[in-house]
Order: structure tokens, then sequence, then C-alpha cells
């Protein structure tokens, strides 16, 4: 044909010019076809799920159970079953607060930030990746609400109209811009997720077997019947959702940092805050993800999907924004001694120096020295290798939330307010239980809606890699 | 509109395995003058759009309105509430403190443009539960490549058919079916939705309009819970179940000063008054160690505040702010005075500015005062006249 040079890939690129780049390396393994790839994306969500499964479900409805036993001995005793004191205020339930909120980002950042930049690899994990997010959320928002002691009051810190005379939330608090920041995020997400699963859900409902799973899906399928003229729609919201979600998915952090940066604890009270709360949350949002993912892509046998170049890709996100982490560290030090205030230089010796010493290096040993492995490439496309190095930076970014409020807290300004924290049974149950609430509604996940975009994984197929 | 028999002649689909083969023969159709009605994909395919001529859509013309309306809402609600209707000063902020409503700003502007144009979304792409979905493909949202449409004028279908065969077509057939024929109930129709959200303004009006009628804020309204709105309260003389000794109402713990009355005095207050208790009274106790303690003990905590803790006006608070001062308790005259005298200042107050402690202070505890005020006396040096003292210094 005439016109042979303009003839585009699936991707947009001509393909006279991937060509010339070298851009031959197909996204999906396997060379498959499009009613190969529904089969095998869908049959998860049409067979019974195998024994192992249900062992893992076992164990992580355990842990849920656990932890809803620990939240009901807190609802009912009180925070007192906690190991709180007058100095430290916030500790474990803060933690696992902001370290949840935290695996939350990479979702995000895999299906919005990642789509803006035209990504293409992120369409095998892009779907996962968000239930992720939500499942995230929805753990990190329990915390702050039993934190409350008296959870059933939480709409207390909505702005409704109330007869309790002229009395409004204070607009002017970081707590309330938190609140509205995550309820925003989740929200967001969630319709984000759903844009993004409704043609999945009209093929799941055209192959559905039975009556009542047909009519559940065609009530959420919207009637999607892939009509091009909704299709040139749908590309116009989901790109607008992209772009609404990336400076979204900043601004959580950057809000959940001012918690902490708005105060006057030192050791909280710094400017860095936003950045090293972002780049912290994308550091640890990928390991989640990666460790969730090399779970996920064996048990479920969907290696040629989730390939070892996407393993690699986000392998790469994990080096580049952990050592961001390490250099923030490094700075918060500098910071602290060119302030000449002596409280602030006290709490960074004290981080590295004091009592919590050990949960500082375990920090900085799993957030900064372990990713260094990833520099070398056959570490980056081992499974089983990076999977190690991902717990340790799950570890690592949980107890860098621990690290900055417990030790900025536990030594007041005043000597005599000084105390130690420590974590009661109740406490660990309850972050037990958030894993459990976590795995579990992951397992649901990946057994009722498909794991993989299918619709998206179809406009990759003959796609070659950047 | 024609009748459904004409439609059934002229609408036509065809199905394809390739996204490339669709888009050849929407180019090919259009080309020949046939309208082409939508094609059905299993992924976007690219170009489809301006194969088909469609127009770039104005949904985000939609999801501009919206997010300015969420500036608007919440930099209203925001202004309003913290600087108009609850205007609370918290840490020294102003009321209007525009930095500080950035972060809600900006995270309401997010939802509302985000929700909004889903919402416009589903609107105008009539997306909403269906529990049929008319004649569709047994390929579609699969792995077939679908077109849809109609024939140009005096041209037969056979003749197209083999045409879309030629291109790759599986398979080509006259739709058995009307889908783009609207059959469905009124609330189908954007009318109907517009009608079902114009039913609901009123009673949203309304929601909005109650707690600006209400402002009786001093009247109880609907209880929401039984915690803060009647906290549990215990009463003084109540009986306790943990408090020791059952009661509600305790001891006070060891040094406490007492306010429990004793027998009247048989004295009053005023000057007159004040010179008979100095002739009548007598101090009831004789000076040991532990009234001498506890007489320090309630003058340094009552008395010292403006006499000083020596007496002597020195550390006094009234003297040290500059208001008057009190009389010197280590003075002639007042070691002249009788015991009873003195008393009965403690008891009724002073002549001028003091006021009396026969209210806080039990009686015995007054007469010890007065033992303490003796030895105070006794501790200090011999005072002569204020004006004398200084022309005697060198």
């Amino acid at each position: 044909m005439a016109h042979d040079a303009d003839v585009l890939t699936a991707s947009g690129i001509p393909a006279a010019e991937a060509e010339r780049y070298g851009h031959n390396l197909p996204l999906i393994d396997g060379n498959k076809g499009y009613h190969q790839v529904t089969e095998e994306v869908f049959a998860p969500t049409e067979q019974r799920p195998p024994l192992r499964w249900w062992l893992a479900l076992a164990v992580t409805l355990s842990m849920l159970t656990l932890g809803a036993w620990a939240v009901v001995q807190t609802l009912t005793r009180g925070i007192g079953t906690w190991g709180l004191n007058r100095t430290v205020g916030w500790a474990f339930d803060i933690t696992n607060f902001v370290f949840w909120v935290g695996i939350g980002h990479a979702g995000t950042l895999i299906s919005a930030i990642l789509f803006l930049f035209r990504q293409r690899w992120r369409t095998s994990i892009n779907r996962a990746a968000e239930a992720m997010t939500l499942f995230a959320v929805m753990c990190a928002g329990t915390f702050p609400i039993i934190h409350m002691g008296r959870p059933w009051l939480a709409f207390w810190a909505t702005p409704y109209p109330n007869t309790r005379g002229s009395l409004w939330v204070n607009f002017k608090s970081p707590l309330l811009w938190d609140v509205v920041a995550i309820s925003t995020y989740f929200i967001i997400s969630l319709t984000f997720w759903y844009i993004g699963l409704i043609p999945d859900l009209a093929t799941q409902r055209d192959r559905a077997k039975t009556k009542l799973k047909r009519t559940i899906l065609s009530i959420f399928s919207l009637g999607w019947n892939g009509s091009n003229r909704t299709w040139s729609r749908y590309e116009t919201v989901y790109m607008l959702l992209a772009g609404l979600s990336t400076p979204l998915v900043v601004s959580v952090h950057t809000i959940v940092s001012m918690d902490f940066a708005t105060s006057v604890i030192p050791g909280w009270h710094a400017t860095i805050f936003p950045p090293y709360f972002v780049v912290g949350a994308v550091f640890s949002g990928f390991a989640m993800v990666l460790t969730l993912m090399i779970i996920a892509r064996s048990v479920m046998g969907l290696e040629e999907y989730i390939t070892t170049r996407h393993l690699e890709a986000m392998t790469k996100v994990v080096l580049a924004t952990g050592m961001i982490v390490g250099m923030a560290y490094a700075t918060e030090f500098f910071t602290a001694w060119y302030s000449g205030n002596p409280y602030e230089r006290y709490v960074f010796l004290n981080r590295a120096l004091g009592p919590y010493q050990w949960a500082y290096w375990t920090m900085v040993g799993c957030n900064v020295l372990s990713p260094q492995f990833f520099w070398f490439r056959k570490v980056r496309t081992t499974p089983w290798m990076i999977f190690i190095l991902t717990i340790f930076v799950n570890i690592g970014m949980w107890f860098e939330r621990f690290v900055i409020i417990v030790t900025s807290l536990h030594r007041d300004y005043l000597p005599s307010s000084w105390a130690m924290y420590r974590p009661t049974f109740i406490e660990v149950a309850i972050l037990i239980g958030s894993f459990g609430l976590f795995f579990t509604l992951f397992l649901v996940f990946t057994r009722v809606l498909p794991m993989i975009a299918a619709s998206e994984v179809k406009g990759v197929l003959k796609h070659v890699e950047h | 509109m024609s009748s459904t028999e004409h439609l059934h002649r002229s609408r036509f689909r065809a199905s394809f395995a390739d996204p490339e083969q669709l888009l050849h023969a929407v180019a090919h159709l259009r080309a020949a003058g046939h309208r082409v009605l939508d094609a059905y994909t299993p992924f976007p395919v690219h170009g489809m759009d301006e194969a088909m001529g469609l127009r770039p859509s104005r949904l985000p013309r939609a999801c501009l309105a919206f997010a300015a309306l969420g500036l608007a809402l919440a930099a209203g609600l925001q202004i309003w509430t913290s600087a108009v209707d609850y205007p609370l000063i918290t840490g020294g902020k102003p009321l209007l403190a525009i930095p500080a409503f950035i972060p809600v700003a900006f995270e309401l502007t997010v939802l509302l443009a985000g929700l909004g144009v889903v919402a416009s979304f589903f609107l105008v792409a009539r997306m909403r539960p269906r529990l049929h979905i008319p004649d569709l493909h047994p390929g579609a949202n699969d792995d077939r490549f679908i077109l849809a449409a109609e024939l140009a004028a005096d041209v037969q279908f056979p003749a197209v058919a083999g045409e879309l065969a030629a291109l790759g077509a599986l398979d080509a057939s006259l739709l058995v079916e009307d889908r783009f024929q609207r059959h469905g109930s009124f609330w189908d129709r954007p009318a109907g939705v517009g009608a079902l959200l114009l039913a609901c303004l009123p009673a949203f009006l309304l929601l909005l309009l109650v707690p600006l009628l209400n402002r009786d804020f001093q009247r109880r309204n609907l209880a929401w819970d039984g915690g803060m709105g009647a906290p549990l309260s215990a009463q003084a003389y109540d009986a306790s179940g943990v408090l020791p000794g059952g009661k509600v109402l305790q001891a006070p713990p060891p040094d406490t000063l007492s306010r429990r009355g004793e027998p009247p005095l048989a004295f009053g207050p005023g000057k007159a008054e004040a010179e008979r208790a100095g002739r009548e009274l007598q101090n009831p106790y004789q000076p040991t160690q532990a009234r001498f303690n506890r007489g320090k003990l309630v003058f340094d905590r009552v008395c010292a505040t403006c006499h000083g803790r020596e007496g002597d006006n020195n550390g006094s608070v009234i003297v040290a702010r500059g208001a008057f001062a009190p009389t010197l308790l280590v003075s002639p005259v007042v070691r002249d005075m009788p015991d009873g005298r003195i008393f009965h200042v403690a008891t009724f107050g002073g002549p001028t500015k003091m006021k009396g402690y026969g209210d806080l202070l039990s009686r015995e505890d007054r007469w010890q005062v007065v033992l303490y005020i003796r030895e105070l006396q006794k501790a200090a040096k011999p005072m002569v006249a204020p004006a004398q003292a200084t022309g005697a210094q060198p």
C-alpha cells in the first residue's frame, strides 16, 4: 500500500520507527491469540479454587479473626489496651496507617502515572495493583478510626449540618485534610478501578454459566457491548481519571506527611517530609506489588503475562526510589545538624544511637542496603531473589514509619516526660489482622474478578517492548 | 422513522478476526457511501474514531466544569464555616486562612471532577445496568472485531457481503433485530433521568434549609448517641460502687485546710467588736511544736501571700504589684495587740482592706496562726518607725 510507512503498531508507534529502535520484544510471552487470552485470564474465575488457595484463605482468615478479636477488645475495653502513654500517643496505630497508605500508592502509580507515560507494560499488572491499592487503603483507614476510641462517632470528622450550635470541623487542621485526602483517594481509586473493569466484566458476563452470576455481572457491566462510540468516550474518561489520579496520589502522601510536618515535634517539623513520604510510599508500594505478583504469577500460572521483564522494570523503580529514600535519611541528619537546634540534633542522634537504635538500623539496612542488590541483572530477573529482597523492603518501610513516629515522640522537650513505648499483644494482633484483611481480600479478588486486565492485554498483544 | 421491516433490510453487521481488517472494511464501506453505525471491539482500536469519522469527545469540558464546581464548593464551604458561621481561632491562625484551605480544596476538586466526568460518561454513553444486550455477537468482547452499518440507497446486501468477505470478514448478515431503536422504559431515557433528578431537587433543598431554619441551639434535638450528650455524673451524696467507703464524697487528704463550721462565735465584724474581742478572748491553745508547725503551714499558705513569710511584707504579692502595703505583723502596733484582737482580724478581716478568713480557716487554725505570729514577732529584729529607721541607717 502507498502509506505503508504510516502503519501503526497497536501502541501507536509507526512500525518502521519501532523497527529502527530495535523494539522487537513482545510484552506478553507465548505468542497468544485474543481468544486464548480470554480463556486464560477468566479461567480462575470460572473454576473451583485449588486446595492451596483454600489453605491460604484459611491462614489469612485466621489472621483476620485474630485482628477482629483485638479490635473488639480495643473497642470494648478502650485504648488503654494499647501500649500508648502520654508521651508516645501515636505508635503502632499510626505506623500501620502510614504503612498501608504507602502500600496503596504503587497501584495508583502503575495505573495512572505509567499510563500517562505510555508505559504499556503496566497492562499486565495494573488491575491487581489497583486492587491492592483499594485493599491497602481499607486496611489503612481502619487504624485512625479505631484509634479514635469511639469509632461510631467517626462521622464527626465530616462537615455536616448539625444541631449542636454553630459547630464545624476545623479546616485548618492537617488531620482533617487527611480525612478528606484518604476518602477522596479511596473513592477515586475505586472509580478508576471500576471503570477499568467494565469491559472485562462484560466479557465475564457473556461467559457466565449461571443466571445469578449473569445477573450480577449484567448490573455491574452497565450494558457494555464493546461499541467503539463508547470506547472512544471511555478512553477519554480513562485518560482524565489518570490525569486526576496522578496529582491526587502525590497529594495524599503529602498530606499524610503534613500530619507530622506541621507539628512542632523535633524530627517531624521538616519541609523534606512531603517528597520523602511520597517516594517512600512508591518504594514500599512497588515492593509490595512485587511480593504479591511473584506469588500470584507462580500460584496462578501467569508467568507468560507477568514476565520477568515486568519484574525487572519494577525492581528498577524499587532501586531508584530506595536510593532517594536513603538520600532523604542522610538529608534529615544534615538538616538537623545545620539547623543548630539542639532538640533537633538530639532527636537524630537519639534515633541512631538511642534506645530505639535497633529499629533505626533495621530500617537503614532494609531500605538502603537491600535494594542495592538490584544493581545486578541476575538478581533483577530471578523471582525468588526479588521476593526475599522485597520482603526486606516491606519490613524496612514499616520500621521507617515506626522510627519517625516513636523515636520523635518518646523524648519530649521535658526530660520528666521521657518515656518508652512497647506494643501490647492487642496492637500486634491488630497489625496481623490488617495483613489478614489485605491478603483475604486479595485472595478473594483473584478468584472473583479477572486479575489481569484482559481488554488491555489484548491491546498490547502485537505490541513490542519500547 | 421508517418501519422495522425496512430497517431489517438495510442494516447489517460483519465480524473480523483482526483489527486492521476491520479498519480497512470501515474505510471501504464509508468510501462506498454506506453509513457505518458503530464498531464493536474487545479493546479500543486506534484509528477507528478517524475511520468512523467520530468527533473527539467533549467529556473533558464536563470534567473541567465539575472541577470548577468542586473548587467553588470547597472554597465556599471552608470560607463560610471557618470565617463566618464558626469563627474559631485555632493556633493563632487567621480565620480566613487561604493556604490552609488549599489541601481540602484540591481534594474536593479532584473528587468532583472524577465522579462528575464518570457520571457524565455513563449518561452520554447510556451506560446503566441492562439485563439483556440485544443481538450481541457471540465473539463480541472476546476475539471478534465487528462493524454495524446501513446500506447505501439502492445497493443490495449480498453484493456488500461479497466485498466484506474479500476484506476478510468471517461472517456478514443483516441485523435480525434493530439494536439502534430505543426501547425501554421511561427511566431509560435521558429525559426520564432528568425528571428523576428534578423530582429529588425539592427534597435536597429542604434538607439544606433544615439547619438554617432550626437555629435554637439551646433546645436539645435528636440525640445521635448516648455518650457525649448525657454523660454519667455522680452527685456528692450518692452511693458509689467504686470509691472507698462506698460514698462519692470522700474525706479530704491530709493537710487540707478545713472549711468546716464550728459553733457560732459570739462576736460580729466591726471596730467595736474587735476591741471587745481583744478584751474578752484568750488564746485557748498553748504553744507546742505541733501547733507551731500547723500555724506555720496555714500562715505560709494563706497569710504569707500578702504579709510575707516572716510577717515583714517581704515577698508580698500586693506590695510587689504596687497596690498597697498591708499592716506589718512584726510592727510594735501588732506586737502590742491582744491575741483576741488579732484573732478577730483573722476571722472578720481588717479595718481597711483585708478580708476575713473565718469562712475558710477553722477556729483552731486561726488561733494557731495567732500563736505563729507571736513567734514571728519574737524572732524579728526590734523595730522602730520606718522614717526613723531610714534616718538611722548609715
